[in-house]
């Protein structure tokens, strides 16, 4: 309790800190608004997104950068930003971009096409911009020329009908940002910290420290000036880190925070016990909002006896996925049927999986999982493991300790796998450990994560992160996080061949639920990583001092405050009163 | 001091009160009540193992956030007899943790108070009884050590090495628990090894080892006692504190572990006080009991602060 008082003093002080040398100009508390980030800004001075670390959510990409289209996730539409369309060849192989007139960067300068081709080129002529999306464009694009100032083709290399979206739209998380080839210049890409940075948003950055970064209104914005859109409300924005949910709640609950990060259910039920002005996404039970990249396991298939495809199966049959969404969810989420997330436009794929008879059940079956176990020659030991050779069977699941979802989930898939006979334990990681160095690099055995996340309405972009074109070795960084398990046997070989089949397909080809099922038996025959639950996010917003958070009534799109989207988010909170 | 009062004291049946105390110093009521209730706590472990469903500290394994009995939740649920102490916000039943947990967390005190203990007395009697080179090295170790701040250590450690085990943790433990007693023993040591019956067993040609534990030793009883409460207090409070930082042992419960998955899933917003109360009254339970006993100890050891 005295550390959770701490915590809470502390991080009340960071923010009265925060607040106060900044607020040489006095921005009121009514005029700021306030975000949660879940993680340390490990280099605060760094801007450079193109490699990893905290420099995108900390607002730099939901207020500062603007991407060039934001994919709707109500609507479908990939709604133009910076960008005002774009079009392809026949066969996707080459596409067209049509820059918006009148974009500038904060410092004056034109925003125009000669940026966008000075930025994909720094990203395709460089292997160490490991950054997700630098390596998603270093991979598809072969060319990218300049028309004229404000358009841009690019020539692929291989039609891809998701080429903008992918690339440009928000789908996941960010998009690929275009950087100020005037300031870029002449500079190492790879370790240039563009501090202090500049972009064409409407906030441009006041200061940064490992807990917050600030950001103030440009009210010379490119937008206001071009009627493109009228300027935001927020004075003042502020990232801060809570540090865990306690904190989360009572910052939520005393008002000085205004949308926080995910809370478990009864830590949010309470939060408006005490406060009735916060809400979620959804205005009754489960409230949560489910987000694209559903929970899973990860094997690390290089590390024995996780190689071999009946023993993964074995922990697929032992987990009762139930269990997990009633315990660790309390019912927020529902458990996995296949691979991918269950969203009303990915039914027809998700059906077909079933019906062919691949799909994953909601309970677990222990006494199958056990066979499966030892018909791979292990036999039940006296401590009530499963033993080979004098060898205990033993499982470590990484896990980002970040979140009290994450850690809860693990503690009960390793209650089952106990009860079943395998010696599991949980391997708690910081944020920065988990994304930087144990899932890229392959340092963990077994990993809880979202890996798969990456399709919304067509199967490809889930299915497209396990071939056997992403394996490095272990050690190495896996690009874009995909096939970080290093699965690669003739089976990842005969999917990835089916898969591609799928890449070329133009968004709604009725072939595409069949080749999606010849893809996806050669996963369900291996399971290189186990679909577990449903992602739920349970995101409170505060509308004491802002209204016009995203909800399912006021649907202008997701509430993944933390995603590149946000500047619509911004656009549309107005002050409560 | 002690003949004054013994003296004032004495139209009243003198012999009595006087004797009594003088040959039963053991038995007085703060070292009593201190290790009466310190044996309660590890009765409950014993008995209540036997009583009660321990499998019920595993997570999913009740019902979620249940309030004891006789009180209601946010939600508006009863208690319920089946989980007397309530649950908590991962499905695992109070007593349960409890029972196990605080035998537990006594355990990871005592053992590495008694490693640490050990090494000191050890340490501490071969610096001061031989002297010289040995007392050198053993004096600039402790010297050394004792300036390193234990938790920042250990959390590194342990934040490092991940999940540990309960006796991993109290090993670690011991190895920041030996400076303190190494030094007090050793300046206790010089003092006696002047006195008369120390030359005197020196002279009749008794071994080293002889004089150190079969001459000296036994004096220092009742200080050694007091000091090993001493560290079992601080083992404990080393031990709890890493336990609330989430970096004990992650599936055996300890108080410290219960406290920090509280603390973790918004425990005090939620207003679920049994889940964060009753391991913390617990604890402090159990410091009255270790600081009674100290008390007790002193006493006995110190025998001017004894009321006569």
């Amino acid at each position: 309790m005295r550390t959770g008082t701490r915590l809470a003093l502390a991080s009340a002080l960071a923010l009265a800190t925060a607040m106060g040398p900044a607020t040489a100009q006095d921005v009121p508390r009514e005029d700021t608004v306030i975000f949660d980030i879940d993680r340390t800004i490990r280099d605060p001075g760094n801007f450079n997104w193109f490699t990893p670390g905290v420099k995108r959510l900390h607002g730099a990409h939901q207020a500062m950068w603007e991407p060039l289209f934001i994919l709707n996730y109500e609507t479908g539409d990939l709604e133009p930003w910076l960008a005002t369309g774009a079009d392809s060849n026949d066969d996707f192989s080459e596409w067209t971009i049509s820059i918006r007139e009148g974009v500038e960067w904060s410092d004056g300068e034109a925003f125009n096409a000669d940026d966008v081709v000075f930025s994909v080129e720094l990203a395709m002529g460089n292997e160490d911009l490991t950054s997700r999306e630098a390596a998603t464009v270093r991979a598809q694009v072969a060319s990218v020329t300049k028309v004229d100032d404000l358009t841009v083709t690019f020539a692929l290399t291989a039609p891809n009908p998701r080429f903008v979206v992918e690339n440009f739209g928000n789908r996941i998380f960010g998009s690929f940002l275009v950087m100020p080839e005037h300031l870029w210049t002449g500079q190492e890409a790879a370790s240039f910290a563009f501090n202090p940075p500049i972009g064409t948003g409407p906030y441009t950055f006041n200061s940064a420290a490992t807990n917050r970064a600030i950001w103030d209104r440009n009210d010379d914005w490119w937008g206001a000036k071009t009627g493109f859109m009228d300027l935001p409300a927020p004075q003042r924005l502020i990232w801060l880190e809570s540090g865990g949910e306690e904190n989360r709640a009572q910052l939520l609950a005393s008002n000085q925070m205004d949308a926080g990060q995910t809370v478990t259910l009864g830590t949010f039920e309470a939060m408006r016990f005490q406060n009735p002005n916060i809400i979620s996404w959804k205005a009754d039970l489960p409230y949560a909002w489910s987000d694209p990249c559903a929970r899973q396991i990860e094997f690390n298939t290089t590390i024995e006896p996780w190689g071999s495809a009946n023993m993964r199966k074995a922990v697929e049959a032992i987990i009762d996925r139930n269990q997990i969404v009633n315990v660790a969810y309390e019912g927020t989420t529902e458990a996995s049927r296949s691979m991918f997330v269950q969203y009303g436009a990915m039914a027809p794929f998700i059906d077909a999986v079933v019906d062919a008879g691949y799909g994953f059940t909601p309970e677990g079956d222990v006494a199958a999982g056990q066979a499966m176990i030892e018909g791979e020659g292990w036999a039940m030991g006296s401590g009530g493991f499963f033993e080979k050779d004098g060898q205990t069977l033993s499982a470590n699941i990484t896990v980002n300790s970040a979140s009290t979802e994450l850690t809860r989930a693990v503690d009960i898939i390793i209650e089952q796998l106990i009860r079943a006979g395998i010696d599991a334990r949980a391997v708690p990681v910081e944020n920065s450990v988990f994304w930087g160095t144990a899932l890229p690099l392959g340092e963990y055995e077994l990993a809880y994560t979202w890996l798969s996340c990456g399709s919304v309405n067509e199967p490809w972009a889930t299915m497209g992160r396990y071939t056997n074109e992403s394996i490095v070795p272990i050690g190495e960084r896996a690009p874009g996080f995909n096939n970080t398990g290093r699965w690669d046997t003739d089976a990842t070989a005969a999917y990835t061949d089916a898969v591609a089949k799928l890449q070329g397909l133009a968004p709604g080809d009725s072939a595409a639920p069949a080749l999606v099922v010849d893809a996806y038996q050669h996963y369900f025959a291996e399971v290189p990583f186990i679909p577990i639950v449903q992602a739920s996010k349970l995101l409170p917003f505060n509308t004491t001092y802002w209204t016009g958070w995203p909800t399912e009534e006021n649907n202008y799109n997701h509430p993944a405050h933390w995603w590149g989207h946000t500047h619509q988010i911004i656009h549309n909170l107005e002050k409560a009163n | 001091m002690a003949e004054v009062s013994a003296q004032t004291q004495a139209p009243e049946g003198e012999a009595k009160g006087r004797f009594n105390r003088f040959d039963n110093p053991w038995l007085n009521p703060k070292l009593l009540w201190g290790i009466g209730i310190l044996l309660g706590i590890v009765l409950l472990g014993l008995i209540g193992r036997m009583l009660w469903n321990t499998e019920l500290v595993f997570t999913g394994s009740t019902p979620l956030r249940l309030p004891p009995v006789g009180f209601e939740n946010l939600r508006g649920q009863p208690g319920e007899a089946a989980f007397p102490l309530g649950t908590d916000g991962a499905g695992r039943d109070l007593l349960a943790l409890l029972i196990i947990g605080a035998p537990n967390t006594l355990m990871i005190g005592a053992v590495a108070s008694l490693i640490g203990m050990t090494t000191g007395i050890i340490l501490g009697f071969s610096a001061g009884f031989i002297g010289g080179r040995t007392d050198d090295v053993i004096r600039i170790l402790s010297d050394v050590m004792i300036t390193i701040p234990p938790l920042l250590i250990l959390v590194v450690f342990q934040s490092v090495y991940g999940d540990v085990s309960l006796l991993l943790m109290a090993f670690l433990i011991a190895g920041f628990m030996w400076q303190s007693p190494t030094r007090l023993i050793r300046a206790q040591v010089l003092s006696m090894r002047e006195s008369g019956y120390v030359k005197m067993a020196q002279l009749s040609g008794a071994s080293t080892a002889h004089i150190m534990f079969r001459e000296m030793l036994p004096n220092l009883i009742p200080y050694l006692f007091g000091s090993f409460i001493a560290n079992v207090t601080t083992a404990i409070v080393t031990a709890v504190g890493l336990e609330v930082l989430g970096l004990g042992p992650q599936r055996i419960p300890t108080l410290g572990r219960v406290i920090y998955d509280a603390i973790n899933s918004g425990a005090l917003i939620q207003n679920l006080w049994w889940w964060w109360g009753l391991p913390t009254a617990l604890l402090a339970v159990m410091f009255i009991a270790l600081l009674l006993i100290n008390l007790g100890l002193d006493e006995i050891s110190n025998p001017r602060l004894r009321k006569i």
